[in-house]
């Protein structure tokens, strides 16, 4: 079932590179972090860990509603530009997206030798994909989320490779996300007052 | 073979039922009255008691196509994925032939609409010429691969198969190709994101503007392909996406199958209620996200199913 979420979470990703609009991007973000939990929980359920429970139902609490939420009422406070135009052309995209997700099946294949190498390269093609999100956009609001995305992919990279960091670990990471938000509040705020 | 029989006459019967439950459905959210579920056998029975007006610009085209667009798409629902195993009959048509039976009918109404010499007609024909040129990669890479996961070129052979072994493994590429037929499913049937069926304005219409000179019987000719063909795109994205309850007696299975069509119309509605109409020239755009997601799902089936 985590096979199905996963196909999910990568769909989301790869509309979100493709729209052209800020809510519906953040829009994207909320359902990206959803599938994410899903995917958490499938397999949290799978080899019964609680701990991988519990930081999946934090998932999907703080990255699928809080945050898109708190980014909605920063984008509406700083006036935000909502037409944000990938620099990357639809056409280059339909050539690149695939090509990069060919390739990095090439490049993990002689690194890991395990059953979950799937998921690993599955995993890193989301951080190039988010990677790719934050180059394409000069809206600042865009390039956070590439950010928070290529977090996304790290989580999902600790959940298939790791089989789930420790909850401390996992605890302090979402502090950072947290943190990292209210950071951008700041530096949102020192930009308008510039501009 | 009776069984097969009544699930051909269910499905030419249900045909102009789903196109005004979309419309229903609309109108229900937007809070207007909704016009009667009949609504799309009565406008067929008015349209048959009708005069037929022929442009005198008109050669015999005007008179042979509407036929034409009609019968190749009778041909299709022959071949169909069946409801359940009691109804299987024909197993060996492959979905290129669909395919090509669906364009041969998207032809004779490109001709239909050059013929009358205005110049709406010209308009629509080369716009349905774009729209449909654009379908066919992802249409084939997505067919490609779905018959790679179930085993079998033929689709009715095909969809037994996903009934009886699903690929678990493939859930992935499984679930990139649905999303890619279905952008394929709203762009042919010329739903809200490409084309809007209710509007007559001669900026935005494709599928109005091909038939705007017809009227009469020939007119109810042409609207009941184009409901029959949303029932053909629906039935195939039913039984290949939602393969399951078919090893029940018949008239279960047969119900349950129109409900998944129902389900599938009242998706199509809800999109079409939520989303703006794109321009003509953003529409290889949403064409390209299908084409990515249909080349998405062969790609995952080589690489993660080994």
């Amino acid at each position: 079932m985590s096979d199905f979420f996963i196909g999910l979470f990568l769909a989301t990703l790869i509309t979100a590179i493709l729209t052209t609009r800020l809510y519906r991007l953040l829009f994207w973000y909320a359902l990206n972090s959803l599938f994410l939990a899903l995917a958490a929980m499938s397999e949290a359920v799978a080899i019964s860990d609680e701990a991988m429970l519990i930081s999946a139902l934090l998932t999907l609490l703080l990255k699928g509603l809080a945050i898109p939420y708190i980014l909605k009422i920063f984008a509406k406070k700083f006036d935000a530009q909502r037409n944000i135009v990938p620099s990357i052309k639809v056409q280059y995209s339909i050539i690149l997206i695939p090509a990069i997700l060919v390739f990095t099946f090439y490049i993990i294949d002689p690194i890991v030798f395990e059953a979950s190498k799937n998921y690993i390269s599955i995993s890193i093609a989301a951080l190039l994909l988010a990677l790719i999100l934050m180059i394409e956009h000069r809206s600042i609001f865009a390039k956070i989320v590439g950010f928070l995305m290529m977090e996304n992919a790290l989580f999902l990279l600790a959940m298939s490779a790791t089989k789930g960091m420790p909850m401390l670990i996992e605890l302090g990471i979402f502090f950072d996300l947290l943190m990292a938000v209210a950071i951008i509040n700041l530096l949102l705020s020192r930009e308008s007052r510039h501009a | 073979m009776i069984a097969y029989t009544l699930w051909l006459v269910v499905m030419v019967a249900i045909a102009p039922f789903l196109l005004t439950l979309i419309k229903a459905i609309k109108m229900w959210l937007l809070f207007k009255k909704p016009l009667s579920l009949l609504q799309g056998y009565r406008n067929f029975t008015k349209l048959l008691a009708k005069e037929i007006v022929v442009s005198k610009e008109a050669s015999i085209i005007t008179d042979i196509a509407p036929a034409m667009v009609l019968a190749p798409l009778i041909v299709v629902v022959f071949m169909l994925p069946p409801p359940s195993l009691s109804s299987y009959y024909i197993g060996f048509v492959d979905a290129f032939t669909i395919t090509g039976l669906i364009a041969l009918s998207t032809f004779f109404l490109m001709l239909l609409g050059l013929d009358s010499a205005s110049s709406f007609g010209g308009i629509g024909s080369s716009r349905e010429a774009f729209i449909s040129a654009l379908v066919e990669p992802a249409m084939i890479l997505v067919i490609f691969s779905l018959s790679l996961m179930a085993k079998d070129l033929g689709v009715a052979k095909a969809a037994i198969n996903l009934n009886k072994h699903f690929p678990l493994q493939h859930l992935a590429s499984f679930t990139f190709a649905g999303i890619s037929f279905f952008i394929l499913l709203l762009a042919e049937n010329g739903r809200i994101p490409v084309d809007n069926p209710e509007t007559h304005l001669e900026l935005t219409m494709v599928h109005e503007a091909m038939i705007l000179d017809i009227s009469g019987y020939y007119l109810a000719l042409v609207e009941a392909a184009a409901s029959l063909k949303f029932v053909i795109f629906a039935s195939l994205f039913v039984s290949f996406f939602l393969p399951f309850g078919m090893d029940e007696p018949f008239f279960v299975a047969l119900l349950l199958y129109i409900a998944k069509l129902v389900g599938v119309s009242v998706a199509v509605a809800l999109i079409e209620v939520n989303t703006a109409k794109l321009r003509l020239f953003k529409v290889p755009n949403l064409l390209g996200i299908a084409i990515i997601f249909a080349f998405l799902s062969l790609i995952s089936y080589y690489i993660l199913g080994a």
